[in-house]
């Protein structure tokens, strides 16, 4: 069986400014990779070569296929950083938007019984089921993020590709946006590549951290990544409090069996150190 | 008084050709208006000077001598867009101004402005030719169908571009179709409005119209009809007045957009009631 996602050699610059350089990755069937790194270090740039929506060069393949020749849309769900219609006026109900994630083939284009089963279905995945007859555009930014997650989901994706979903979340739809995702994903083997900032909290999700900082820093398992000497001397500061944010509830929360000071305040919180076995 | 105006040849193809182009707009213009391309029509209108000035230097026919330059500034919008990577806006005001210089620099060479050029400027919709009434009722055909066949995609486009592509919606090729159709209503209608006034066609019955309706063929529907009234009730003044028409019609269509904003703003306040009553 191919690896979900596969990438090889794979750079994409600008005119004049190189955004990825040879970067190489085989994420696997049923793998939660938590993408990470600095602003500006190429991870948005990542996800849409992954989607096609950007051309670099290198290899890049879906479930096997390059992605220029992939077609098989359905088993792919994508949630961007940012809703597309924030401030704008557009006439369409929140059931309507969340159609559109069915793939645009005779059979899935109309609102017929089994599309709209498959919608609802989707709006309560992601707790949005009395939002269905809103318009859209003016819901919050929070509970738009939620129902373009339901839009990401009807299609029953077999990969995830999330790009900073959660931030104009409040904490409660946060933990039950990253709780569906862990379901997801421990349940229905549904592969999940996600960019987040905040990596305390999905941490113990994630079962592969990707490093991407222009080129590939880290790949790997979050074991190997919370002891990865790599991380910390190359990207100092950073690394480190990506590392303290793992373990701020006092234990590792990763499983890789080091001990920690509980942390005091907000400074410890970010400053405790890691002793690791 | 109404079937006195109505009797005369000259006003039955004004209306019809200015109807059958005000409506291929206003539907138009619903997705350009969601895609933030909405001064398109201004920009390929600017353009349009070139092709009227190039007519009128080779004494051919302005319209026709329009469609290949407008649709040619069209393409260079988007490529612009996609090479350059900038945003819509500074593509259009690129373009817009180079047709812009272009066609004074060539009427310059002509010998300057004459009253020709006035009536493509300021629109003449009252010296509509039986060509331009066909011409016009194709293009709002093949607009029609385009409609029907691409209804979904188009919204999805409009609405996300990034995640349509991800659901393998061609939305390279619609938004290079959407542009073409753009183009050529804009060259069939300078004539209705003007040069100057035809980007208000495109923009301001679907803005009213977005304020007013609640689903997608809502606004299709009223943007059309909103069309339709303007260049009717437009045309049926500026014969009453002895008013300019292209001019008249926009006023129309500004009233119907204040109309719809002190409705829509009283629709709101009506909710809020609504809903403090229910808490």
């Amino acid at each position: 069986m191919p690896p979900v996602v596969q990438a090889k050699n794979v750079s994409f610059a600008y005119t004049r400014m190189t955004v990825l350089e040879s970067v190489s990755f085989a994420v696997e069937a049923g793998d939660y990779v938590g993408i990470i790194g600095p602003n500006g270090g190429g991870k948005t740039t990542l996800l849409k070569l992954i989607l096609g929506l950007e051309k670099g060069t290198g290899e890049m393949e879906l479930f096997g296929v390059p992605v220029r020749k992939f077609k098989d849309w359905q088993k792919i769900g994508y949630l961007a950083q940012k809703s597309p219609v924030s401030q704008t006026r557009f006439p369409l109900s929140v059931e309507e938007v969340v159609l559109m994630g069915l793939c645009f083939d005779a059979k899935h284009k109309e609102a017929t019984a089994e599309n709209l089963q498959a919608v609802r279905r989707a709006l309560q995945q992601t707790h949005t089921l009395d939002l269905a007859g809103r318009i859209f555009s003016t819901l919050s930014v929070g509970q738009q993020q939620r129902v373009l997650l339901a839009r990401a989901l009807v299609s029953k994706p077999q990969l995830l590709i999330l790009d900073e979903p959660s931030a104009a979340m409040d904490p409660g739809s946060r933990e039950m946006f990253f709780n569906l995702l862990a379901d997801l994903n421990r349940k229905h083997g549904v592969t999940i590549l996600l960019i987040t900032h905040d990596t305390g909290e999905v941490g113990k999700y994630i079962s592969k951290f990707m490093y991407i900082d222009k080129e590939m820093v880290f790949f790997g398992d979050r074991q190997a990544f919370c002891h990865s000497q790599k991380v910390a001397e190359k990207l100092g500061p950073f690394a480190q409090h990506t590392i303290d944010h793992l373990h701020n509830h006092g234990h590792c929360p990763l499983g890789c069996h080091c001990s920690v000071e509980k942390p005091a305040g907000h400074k410890a919180a970010h400053g405790a150190e890691a002793k690791h076995d | 008084m109404i079937s006195e105006f109505l009797s005369y040849g000259f006003v039955q193809r004004g209306l019809l050709a200015g109807s059958l182009a005000a409506v291929a707009c206003a539907l138009l213009g619903v997705f350009l208006v969601l895609k933030r391309l909405s001064l398109i029509g201004d920009g390929l209108s600017h353009v349009c000077l070139t092709g009227v000035a190039v007519g009128l230097l080779t004494q051919t026919s302005p319209l026709y001598m329009s469609v290949p330059v407008v649709l040619l500034a069209s393409l260079g919008i988007l490529k612009i867009m996609e090479k350059i990577k900038v945003y819509g806006d500074a593509a259009i005001g690129i373009v817009s101004a180079a047709g812009l210089a272009l066609g004074i620099f060539i009427t310059a060479l002509a010998g300057g402005f004459n009253a020709d050029l006035f009536g493509f400027l300021f629109g003449s919709i009252l010296t509509v030719g039986r060509a331009e009434v066909f011409w016009c009722a194709v293009l709002l055909a093949a607009l029609l169908l385009f409609l029907l066949f691409f209804y979904r995609d188009l919204i999805a486009a409009s609405f996300d571009e990034a995640f349509a592509r991800t659901r393998g919606v061609h939305v390279k090729r619609l938004n290079a179709a959407l542009i073409v159709f753009t183009s050529l209503a804009v060259v069939l209608a300078f004539k209705v409005v003007g040069i100057f006034l035809i980007s208000a066609l495109i923009i301001l019955p679907p803005v009213t119209a977005l304020l007013l309706a609640r689903t997608f063929k809502q606004v299709l529907w009223l943007a059309a009809a909103l069309a339709l009234v303007s260049v009717w009730s437009g045309v049926y003044l500026s014969f009453l007045f002895n008013i300019p028409s292209g001019a008249t019609i926009i006023l129309v269509n500004l009233v119907f957009l204040l109309i719809a904003f002190v409705v829509s703003r009283l629709g709101r306040g009506y909710k809020k009631e609504e809903a403090a009553r229910a808490d």
